[in-house]
């Protein structure tokens, strides 16, 4: 499927969770997709740690639910990330794989062993029990409702397979925000939404 | 009375806790395992192993962002490497990081293997611009809480360096 229409579709979906985007490409069809630029924490170049960001957000905010993208690039730089995520099986945290099967934020450069990675087989072997697949809208929109709605006791995984970014769509806008600025947009929201305080002065 | 590694785990499990930290994500080192089993047995926090230590640092980053106090803790070669994820995070978006590691490679540790940390460890903190406090004795311990506070005052990680001498103590089976 087409990755920016998948993620409008997601965005469909979506209703007050909070998300956190990897580096590359996710980062680019999420903010086309929404224009969020407060519940969203676009985690830019973090290679292979965005689901480990949200797994710390989403443990210490547990009333909130944590979208969580990261490429198949990434993934592989680092797949025992998951063992991290299993051992702390967080039901408010959804880790959405995107496997466009190439390094998507360089130029859709060879990823290693692309034709054979089986990501929801990875994860099954570490222990992982609530993984779902996704080929096409379609499919999406059949069951996503159903795994939105689900009151489920442990993380869920969740393997999004698209097609590599097109010449264009390489060519979409990326988030317009430097770091602190998206920090703050990021935190004063949470603060607002749930009373915490994360930037309060502290003696 | 001679105090023990365990003592010394204690104390700095408690001052930890009085500066709000509740997650703390580690990797091991064989200096730390008194203060790891003490973390992960103290119910005041949530200790999670984690499989590399650049994982420790998104774990803390994310947790900082949800109004949880954290420490990620681990030996100096897992520190050597996390530059890119320190510099990438921590640097870029201003999130405040205490990152707890050893001194490994100086005096005092006879492994050939950290020789390497003891040339480069403090040149690398120094070449990023990170600061970090030497706790040699425990009544320096209180420079915990110092640095942590640091890091929120500054929007920037910070470490302090456990020694040889305050964890395994002078005269304890070498390790």
């Amino acid at each position: 499927m087409n990755y920016v229409e998948c993620f409008r579709a997601l965005a469909r979906y979506r209703t007050n969770e909070l998300v956190v985007t990897s580096a590359g490409n996710s980062g680019q069809a999420w903010w086309a997709a929404t224009r969020d630029s407060e519940a969203s924490f676009y985690l830019d170049a973090s290679m292979s740690l965005s689901t480990m960001f949200a797994s710390g957000l989403a443990l210490a905010r547990p009333e909130q639910k944590v979208w969580a993208f990261m490429g198949d690039g990434a993934f592989c730089m680092n797949p025992g990330m998951l063992m991290v995520e299993r051992q702390m099986n967080l039901p408010n945290l959804t880790h959405f794989l995107v496997s466009n099967r190439v390094y998507g934020a360089t130029s859709n450069a060879d990823l290693p062993n692309f034709q054979n990675n089986d990501y929801a087989a990875i994860a099954r072997s570490m222990g992982l029990d609530r993984i779902l697949e996704f080929r096409s809208i379609e499919h999406m929109d059949r069951d996503f409702p159903t795994l939105k709605s689900a009151n489920v006791s442990g993380h869920t995984f969740v393997v999004l397979e698209v097609e590599p970014f097109s010449d264009a769509e390489q060519k979409l806008e990326q988030p317009p925000f430097d770091g602190p600025e998206l920090k703050y947009r990021f935190g004063r929201h949470l603060e607002s939404r749930t009373g915490c305080s994360i930037f309060g002065y502290r003696t | 009375m001679t105090r023990t590694t365990k003592d010394i785990g204690k104390k700095i499990a408690n001052e930890l806790a009085s500066c709000g930290v509740k997650l703390i994500a580690s990797l091991p080192d064989n200096w730390l395992m008194d203060v790891i089993d003490t973390v992960k047995r103290d119910d005041r926090f949530v200790h999670i192993p984690v499989n590399r230590e650049e994982s420790a640092i998104g774990l803390c980053s994310g947790a900082y962002m949800g109004a949880m106090g954290s420490a990620a803790l681990m030996g100096a070669s897992g520190f050597m490497t996390v530059i890119y994820a320190i510099t990438k995070i921590n640097y870029t978006y201003e999130i405040p990081l205490l990152l707890m590691a050893t001194l490994r490679g100086a005096a005092g540790d006879h492994h050939k293997h950290h020789i390497s940390n003891g040339l480069y460890l403090l040149r690398v903190m120094d070449a990023i611009n990170m600061p970090y406090a030497i706790i040699d004795k425990p009544d320096e311990i209180p420079l915990i809480s110092r640095s942590y506070h640091h890091t929120r005052t500054v929007s920037r990680p910070m470490a302090v360096l456990f020694t040889r001498d305050l964890l395994r103590e002078a005269g304890h089976e070498l390790r």
